[in-house]
């Protein structure tokens, strides 16, 4: 009968969508740990999966259909996260040709089947080590062989990728920007940073939670910046924060991106258009290298670092509740569903 | 003009003394220059700098929580295992250091 053949059909392709995608619609947090990936349900905040992975959990790539993320681990492999089914599907890892590589910085390609790495290579021939020059480089998702590569600077720690994927920002001593449309890759233009006495650790962007501005924070001798790359248009907002500079490893922009949360020992709240610190308390548990907000802007989430995940209320800065990790982490990244 | 520390009174010493006129400082005290602050992904440990003049003087408290951070990534491998070459799989051990610090075994 053909009501039941389409009643069949449409009852298929619901049950396929239900297992491409978490259950329920919100937030889920991804605690990056170690040898572990653990889903934080964002209307319960409990523990709702574990994810088993290989190695020490880096960065990560969400896909634009939000059913996959890419993590990287131990900084030379790549695993491929199916986030309806929490679980590794597939594992690659970017050491191979004879080359021993360690990948510092790590985009997906907007075609879905690349992604591009920083990498430092070493490999030994003859007993002799023969040191590779660094490059950014773009490799095969599914092998990770690489297929073209450009000569950087050393000290690249980060990329960003802007413009649909024309260009990659690399971030090191100085701002690298790499020109990808062409048969080669092209170093373009050099933003100098380090002559500027600017000194960052751009492990952290929340590129995708913030709705495609990748935030990273620096200092100088006298004060704490922000740097906000619009991914779309590639712009880079440089916001000096007046005032004594609160130490932070990441920072992250509240829904409204009127304010910023920055986290390290102490969680302290940026007002974004004042350019100046607005509150700060201390974490009770500790320093913690990642910090989040909810899709409401009502909860902030601080984790990594040590093996705990506080949650805090937004607008009191009251911590509201204390989750203990299986591991340490280095990130908490939210994927709104 | 500033009053000099130390005089030379042989004729080495003036001798000397001669030699060096007219030379400009060749080198700087790190601890004079301007630095900024924080951790850093440069190679080069005397980058990374702390405000504070009080506890805690380190970046990180507590400093187990920076452990498994800095294992590899953050470049101090004669206090960490170095987590990119020699001790690559230590975490497998220690995923919580404060946890599992007991299985930390250094060669």
């Amino acid at each position: 009968m053909n009501w039941q053949r389409l009643f069949l059909s449409a009852l298929a392709a619901v049950l396929c969508s239900a297992a491409a995608t978490p259950a329920d619609a919100g937030d889920r947090f991804y605690y990056l740990g170690y040898e572990i990936i653990q889903v934080i349900d964002g209307d319960t905040d409990a523990i709702v999966a574990d994810i088993p992975i290989k190695g020490a959990t880096r960065e990560v790539g969400l896909t634009a259909d939000r059913k996959f993320l890419y993590v990287a681990t131990d900084r030379h492999f790549v695993h491929k996260v199916d986030l309806g089914a929490n679980r590794v599907v597939a594992t690659i890892d970017v050491s191979n040709g004879g080359w021993n590589r360690l990948m510092f910085g790590f985009v997906l390609d907007p075609d879905g089947r690349t992604a591009y790495g920083a990498f430092m290579s070493r490999r030994t021939e003859l007993g002799e080590a023969i040191v590779g020059k660094p490059v950014v480089a773009q490799f095969e998702l599914e092998t990770g062989k690489l297929l073209r590569s450009v000569e950087v600077p050393w000290g690249v720690a980060h990329l960003v990728s802007v413009k649909g994927g024309r260009t990659i920002y690399a971030f090191g001593q100085d701002l690298y920007k790499i020109d990808t449309t062409g048969s080669e890759l092209k170093l373009v233009e050099t933003m100098p940073m380090f002559d500027k006495g600017m000194n960052s650790l751009p492990f952290w962007d929340y590129a995708f939670d913030n709705g495609g501005v990748a935030s990273m924070n620096y200092y100088t001798e006298k004060y704490m910046g922000l740097l906000l790359v619009d991914q779309q248009s590639g712009d880079i907002e440089d916001i000096v924060l007046k005032g004594e500079p609160a130490m932070a490893y990441s920072v992250v922009l509240a829904p409204d991106k009127k304010k910023a949360y920055a986290v390290m020992d102490d969680l302290t709240v940026i007002d974004l258009a004042k350019k100046t610190y607005l509150a700060s308390v201390p974490i009770k548990e500790g320093t913690c290298y990642g910090v989040n907000v909810s899709s409401d802007g009502k909860k902030i989430y601080v984790g990594g670092g040590g093996s705990t995940l506080t949650v805090f209320d937004a607008q009191t800065l009251k911590p509201l509740k204390v989750l203990q990790m299986a591991s340490d982490g280095m990130d908490l990244r939210r994927i709104g569903f | 003009m500033k009053k000099k520390t130390i005089e030379a009174l042989n004729r080495k010493a003036k001798a000397i003394e001669r030699l060096a006129e007219g030379e400009q400082k060749t080198a700087e005290a790190l601890a004079t220059r301007p630095m900024p602050q924080g951790c850093t992904t440069i190679f080069d440990t005397g980058w990374e700098t702390n405000p504070r003049p009080t506890y805690p003087i380190g970046n990180c408290m507590a400093s187990v929580r920076d452990f498994n951070g800095c294992a590899g990534d953050c470049w101090w491998p004669a206090q960490m295992p170095d987590g990119l070459t020699n001790h690559r799989d230590f975490d497998v051990a220690c995923p919580n250091i404060a946890r599992d610090w007991r299985n930390l075994k250094y060669d």
